[in-house]
């Protein structure tokens, strides 16, 4: 049964990703996009990672994709269709991406696929805090220095031009 | 229930394969920078579910911690990135990656 459910929304994922990169509208690529982490957050629940699935949904579904239909709606696209690629750069990158693929299933399957099963300490948000602010303490004030940096890079980037020095 | 993980394994393997391999796709294929953007998301995505699947298979936290590092500076790119897009539109009026040939000569 839960077999079942998993597959169920494996294929959503997927169809909605590929609807992402097939859509011509840019809204409605924004819109799988949303379908897509809601699918994927409901795969990391049925992995049981709670945590990660309520994250993926507040961050993911509910500010990344705001932030993208925001500038969609910022930027003005009625009257801008976009061309299509190349018809040989579209058969290349598609005979390579699915090479990749297939490489990447192979080296998954063979590495993964084997590896034991230790699922005697289930991993909670106990034990994810607990490492985060011990044995990880360091790299997550990196983060910190890091988000600090972005705020002050998205204001230089973000503010109107009669105000600064730019030339 | 050996049979059960097993299957869902292998459902994980191929979903986060197939987003990465749509993901590359759409990067290379599309005009249209936001869709850049959105494909590099996807991509992002196949890998934490890969780092999840592995955290939870193997009963150790550290997988999730490094999903918690990819979302924050996945969220960190987006921000940058539109707040660059918005800006080339302001001097270009068109998000066609392929019109931005100024460093080309």
């Amino acid at each position: 049964m839960k077999e079942m459910i998993f597959a169920l929304f494996s294929i959503i994922t997927l169809l909605t990703g590929a609807g992402v990169v097939i859509s011509r509208n840019v809204i409605y690529s924004a819109f799988n996009l949303v379908l897509c982490f809601f699918g994927l957050a409901s795969l990391y629940l049925l992995w049981g990672a709670t945590f990660i699935s309520m994250v993926q949904i507040l961050i993911y579904a509910g500010a990344i994709v705001v932030l993208f239909v925001f500038v969609v709606m910022l930027l003005n696209f009625e009257h801008s269709s976009e061309r299509s690629q190349n018809f040989w750069i579209i058969l290349g990158s598609g005979i390579g991406s699915w090479v990749l693929s297939l490489f990447l299933l192979r080296v998954l399957s063979n590495t993964l696929g084997a590896s034991p099963y230790q699922s005697a300490a289930p991993t909670n948000l106990r034990t994810v805090s607990k490492l985060l602010f011990t044995q990880y303490l360091w790299p997550f004030e990196v983060l910190t220095i890091f988000m600090l940096a972005l705020i002050i890079g998205i204001y230089l980037l973000g503010r109107p031009e009669s105000e600064g020095t730019q030339s | 229930m050996m049979e059960k993980l097993t299957s869902m394994v292998y459902w994980t393997h191929f979903v986060s394969v197939a987003l990465f391999g749509l993901g590359l796709l759409g990067f290379l294929i599309r005009r249209n920078a936001l869709v850049v953007l959105m494909c590099l998301e996807l991509m992002l995505n196949a890998v934490n579910l890969i780092l999840v699947e592995i955290a939870m298979k193997t009963g150790t936290s550290e997988g999730i911690i490094l999903v918690v590092f990819v979302i924050t500076v996945a969220a960190a790119e987006v921000a940058v990135g539109l707040g660059i897009i918005l800006n080339l539109y302001r001097i270009k009026k068109t998000v066609d990656l392929t019109s931005f040939r100024i460093l080309s000569g």
